[in-house]
């Protein structure tokens, strides 16, 4: 088996849709999934590298692991339900430590699936045929208004960058991290994961350059600067 | 889930063999190493056995084991572990809480009584750290709290080099080099003992579940999760693997690439580490102990010792295919890739993707049988040999064996499903075409382009002629049969072209276009034939035909002479033999005259007069009686009247014999221009046609290239012609007729002022015309004089200071003096003069006249001017 160049790890609570997102990139279909077990993980080959991805469990039961799939990766993509509000809390308080493992440099992205099951959801290539929505994704009964506006994932990310005690300027821009997808059908679901792999690649390439985790090399390396006004935000 | 069988449980040890009736002897542990089996029980005993194997043909085994020896070691404690070190011939018993050393086969203690003491468990180091091949690493967890010991153990004595605290209680320990993977109380960790560093793995817990800690490999550990789960960790604290799915109350787990195998109350469980899918089920109860002695997989219960043999990989490969899973038999070929040599696997891969290949293409999944095919270096043969008689009777190929799927034919495989074959069909011609220029078919491309000649020729598919007309290996004889069972004519006409048969080409061609023969396939078929005789080398093959398409068209058929390659009409196509063959077509005959003449500029008189009558009989076709006087002109006239001008080769007096009573006014006035006969032709052109413009354009036209003065003639000849009475004007009508003659004398003088002689012309005027009418002539003929009179007065003025300047020179040279006296030297032979007769030289030097003489002629004397 190939060692993978870097990792991406999916967070957020069950029924988010993390597998049915991985699904549709990587298999380009949306189907029923099953709750996933403990986790999974795809390779993707993008330009020479090759990048696993891991799709995590969100019960609770299988809450530990979480701090071991996110050790080195790159990117975590937190991923809540935008008809859901309490998944986006449960992104703050319950997926956010377990990134505590992740590179130093590890970029964030905020994905707020299933847009297709509200009003305002995406427009382009959604079927609008009422079915009812599937055993477990029915969180709206009939198309209300979304219930979490993108502002908020927006505000989530600018206060990770403060917990992370990372300088806004040194990383992404919140627009450009926070993401609106439906796994159904496939609203910007490859907008997210290739935005996500052209950033990850330098990243990787740092890391390489880093060498193993532990030895740092001072000389060459500068560490991501701390904003001092960082742990009392 | 479907299973796959990738194991056999086998029994080693019967019941019988180990305690015989014995009711309350268990078994406590057991290993493996080699043919030596031991076995520990509760009753603190140490069995050893030796393992014999025999191979069944199904790829399974049978085992017998025989004892060789049984102690007791003399305490009332069970055997807790035994431990092989072979390369120390020693057996590590751990037994009330101590290792002792015991000799694999005398099953004695050394004489040193060396042992490790106060051990609850214990790993040895698959891994070692130290290069000292006559000793193991053992690692213990102890029965002090928290705390894990390391030792060195050597043949007869053990030396501790580690003790390490850990966070909280170890309960269970694998190590891998430096890394210790533990499970702790709460959780699993990896800690590095020789640096102490600590990596949490991940949260379990102790009180609900038994934990597993096992290494799998280099620098990995397989750990029993939450919920069920087999993790895999590295010692890096990652996971590289994605988790396999147990049942809650798994007691045991061992590994035998590529799967997992663990042990419930019920069931052994096999999982593929490639794939993580749960592969084989195999019920047994009461089993206590899973684990791997160097890939060798063994279960045991309380009471007796069984074996997992695993089937070969390529049997399991095989077996996957067969049930048409090809994924998981692609997945499990490329994770044997390691386990298997590399020439070996290369071939054996090859065929399991072709294989792969046709049961996709079976399926009618094309496009990733395509790429099975590709990645197997297929040899197309083997698809091609799917439709009966696509292969040429020629052909070598056979089958390979074993053979790749189980189809006879196209047939059986679509179980006659018309539509599903054609769909085989169009794949197979699409792969075909990709595949018939790789380097990979060169070996046998006749075999595959006459398959796909076959195939496009049953399909009435259109590339079946760009094939033919391109470079290719398509059989005669076989690609002929089939293509006129199929009734492609058309293309078969092209394979013999193809094959330098152009001569039953083209008769096939012509039976079509005949009508003899059915092809629809070109509209254009006798165009077709037509340009392919022209540009056919065979002369001979051309001289055939031509009748055939003379008859067919004259236009079209005469182009295998006219548009045939120029280098290619001088040998072979004689123009003499031509227009002999072509005496019956006059049609023909004309335009290939017409080619002779216009396009290859032939300047034979005999092609210009010919060309020209025949023109001329044409045009007298067409006009019955004299009234030619130019209605409208017809296309053929024009042509003549072309061709009379322009060329100077026909036999001018020949033709106006024919032309002079044929009511044929304006060719009669060529010709006489032709003969220089300019009044004549004027005549007529002006007074007889009463065509003012053509005459005037006569006048161009004849004068071109000549001097001024005979173009000034020409005008002249037809001013006289409008101003003076003609010998023979048309007696009717003619004051009219004078009226008009005196507007074009006008008009002709006011249009080409330039061209006349203005003093001349005045003298001609009759006095009764006004000035006003010959306005633009006189203004241009008085400009004109005045411009000739004013150019020669700048000429006068310019030479007359010429002349004075010429004049003031010799004046100059004139007023001064100089003398001459015999003191003075010639410039050139530095002489004296002796003589009063002496040359001056502008710049004032003074020589011989004879010197000057010779200086003209001889360059190399000195120049006098030089010196001054
Ligand atoms: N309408 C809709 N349903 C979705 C979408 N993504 C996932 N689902 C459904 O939500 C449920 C949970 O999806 P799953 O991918 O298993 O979530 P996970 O637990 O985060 O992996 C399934 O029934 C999916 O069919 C989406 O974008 N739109
Ligand atoms: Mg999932």
């Amino acid at each position: 088996m190939r060692k993978p160049d870097g990792k991406i790890v999916l967070l957020g609570d069950m029924n988010v849709g993390k597998t049915s997102l991985l699904q549709r990139y990587m298999e380009r279909r949306f189907a029923d999934t099953v709750s996933t077990v403990g986790g999974a993980f795809y390779l993707k080959q993008w330009r020479s590298y090759h990048i696993s991805i891991w799709d995590t469990a969100g019960r609770e039961q299988f809450h530990g692991l979480g701090s071991m799939y996110c050790r080195g990766a790159a990117a975590v993509i937190l991923t809540y339900d935008v008809n859901h509000p309490q998944s986006l809390v449960e992104l703050e308080e319950r997926f956010l430590g377990l990134t505590e493992t992740a590179s130093t440099d590890c970029l964030f992205a905020i994905v707020g699936n299933k847009v297709d099951l509200s009003e305002e959801g995406a427009s382009e290539g959604c079927e609008t045929e009422g079915d009812s929505p599937g055993p477990a994704g029915g969180s709206a009964p009939s198309k209300g208004p979304k219930q979490v506006r993108l502002e908020e994932a927006v505000a989530l990310y600018k206060k990770i960058l403060k917990y992370k005690m990372l300088d806004e300027k040194d990383m992404p821009a919140a627009e450009q991290m926070c993401f609106e997808t439906s796994a159904k059908t496939g609203h910007n679901v490859d907008l997210l994961f290739e935005t996500l792999f052209d950033m990850v690649v330098p990243v990787i390439l740092r890391q390489r350059a880093q060498g193993p985790p532990q030895t740092v090399d001072i000389s060459r390396y500068k560490p991501p600067e701390r904003t001092k006004s960082g742990c009392c935000a | 889930m479907m299973s796959t069988k990738a194991f056999t449980l086998v029994s080693a040890v019967e019941r019988e063999l180990l305690m015989g009736d014995k009711e309350r002897v268990n078994i406590e542990c057991v290993e493996c190493c080699g043919k030596n089996l031991y076995v520990g029980t509760n009753d603190c005993s140490i069995y050893h056995f030796l393992l014999e194997e025999q191979s069944l043909p199904a790829g399974t085994a049978t085992f017998t084991a025989t004892k060789q020896l049984h102690r007791h070691l003399g305490l009332r404690k069970p055997v807790c572990e035994l431990r092989a070190a072979s390369a120390l011939h020693r057996l590590l018993v751990l037994c009330d809480y101590s290792i002792t050393l015991v000799h694999m086969l005398s099953l004695e203690p050394v004489p040193s009584g060396a042992r490790i003491k106060g051990a609850v468990a214990l790993a040895l180091n698959e891994n070692p750290v130290s290069g000292d091949p006559f000793c193991v690493e053992v690692c213990i967890i102890s029965v002090k709290r928290r705390t894990i010991q390391v030792f060195m153990v050597y043949e007869d004595r053990v030396q501790i080099v580690r003790e390490v605290s850990t966070p909280e209680q170890p309960l269970a320990v694998a190590v891998d080099g430096h890394f210790l993977c533990l499970a702790l109380t709460t959780q699993y960790i990896i800690l590095n003992y020789s640096t102490g560093a600590a990596q949490d793995l991940f949260p379990y817990c102790s009180e609900e579940k038994r934990p597993i800690v096992k290494r799998i490999g280099r620098q990995e550990f397989l750990l029993a999760g939450p919920g069920g789960l087999g993790m895999f960790a590295t010692v890096a604290g990652i996971s590289q693997r994605a988790p396999v799915h147990w049942s809650e109350n798994v007691i045991g787990a061992a590994v035998c690439f590529p799967y997992v195998l663990a042990l419930d109350d019920a069931f052994i469980t096999v999982h593929s580490m490639l794939d993580q899918q749960q592969k084989q089920t195999l019920p047994f109860k009461e089993g206590h102990i899973l684990q791997d002695f160097e890939g060798r997989v063994i279960v045991a219960t309380s009471k007796g010792v069984y074996i997992l043999v695993p089937l070969p990989l390529e049997k399991q490969i095989q077996d996957l295919l067969a049930s048409h899973r090809v994924e998981e038999a692609l997945v499990l070929a490329k994770g044997a890739r390691r386990n298997i040599p590399k020439e070996k696997f290369q071939g054996m891969y090859r065929r399991i993707l072709q294989q792969a290949g046709f049961i996709h293409f079976a399926q009618l999944q094309f496009l990733e049988a395509k790429e099975l095919f590709r990645s197997g270096q297929l040899d197309v043969r083997e698809l091609i040999s799917l439709c009966p008689f696509l292969l040429p009777t020629s052909s070598s190929f056979t089958r390979s064996h074993p053979p790749l799927h189980e189809y006879a034919d196209l047939n059986q495989l679509t179980q006659g499903d018309q539509e599903k074959a054609a769909k085989c069909k169009r794949f197979l011609m699409t792969y075909l075409e990709e595949v018939r220029s790789s380097e990979v078919v060169h070996s046998y491309k006749e075999d595959v382009d006459t398959a796909l000649l076959k195939l496009y020729a049953e399909a009435g598919h259109a590339s079946l002629l760009d094939l033919l007309v391109t470079e290719n290996a398509c059989l005669l004889a076989d690609s002929a049969a089939w293509l006129e069972k199929h009734k492609r004519y058309f293309a078969l006409g092209l394979l013999y072209h193809h094959n330098d048969q152009d001569a039953a080409a083209v008769q096939l061609w012509v039976n079509i276009v005949n009508g003899e023969i059915d092809d629809p396939t070109r509209a254009d078929l006798y165009d077709y034939v037509v340009d392919f005789l022209t540009h056919s080398p065979d002369h001979a093959l051309v001289w055939k035909h031509a009748d055939w398409a003379l008859q067919k068209s004259e236009e079209v058929g005469v182009q295998v002479f006219t548009r045939r390659p120029l280098e290619e009409q001088q040998d072979g196509f004689n123009p003499d033999d031509v227009l002999t063959r072509l005496k019956k077509y006059p049609n023909a005959l004309v335009r290939y005259l017409e080619h002779l003449v216009m396009d290859r500029n032939l300047q034979r008189e005999e092609y210009h007069t010919r060309l020209a009558l025949l023109y001329l009989d044409a045009v007298l076709q067409r006009t019955p009686g004299a009234s030619g006087s130019g209605a409208e002109v017809t296309e053929t006239q024009a042509k003549l009247r072309r061709l009379l001008q322009k060329s100077d080769l026909y036999r001018v007096h020949f033709l106006m014999e024919r032309v002079r009573d044929a009511g044929l006014p304006m060719e009669r006035a060529i010709l006489h221009g032709k003969l220089e006969e300019h009044e004549q032709a004027l005549r007529t052109l002006a007074l007889e046609l009463g065509d003012f413009p053509a005459a005037e354009d006569y006048c161009a036209w004849r004068s071109v290239g000549r001097e001024p003065a005979y173009r000034r003639r020409l005008f002249h000849t037809l001013l006289a012609l409008y101003l003076g009475p003609g010998p023979s004007p048309p007696a009717s009508a003619s004051a009219s007729a004078s009226a008009e003659l005196a507007v074009a004398a006008v008009d002709l003088l006011n249009r080409h002022a330039a061209e006349f002689d203005a003093a001349q012309v005045l003298q001609l005027l009759p006095g009764t015309w006004s000035v006003q009418l010959l306005c633009p002539f006189l203004t241009g003929a008085v400009r004109d004089s005045t411009h000739t009179r004013r150019t020669a007065q700048v000429a006068l003025g310019l030479a007359t200071s010429e002349n004075l300047i010429y004049k003031h020179d010799q004046m100059k040279l004139k007023r001064s003096s100089f003398r001459l006296s015999d003191k003075q030297l010639c410039q050139v032979c530095h002489s004296p003069f002796c003589e009063p007769v002496f040359v001056r030289y502008p710049t004032g030097d003074l020589v011989h006249t004879h010197c000057a003489a010779s200086r003209h002629t001889n360059p190399s004397a000195p120049r006098p001017g030089a010196r001054t």
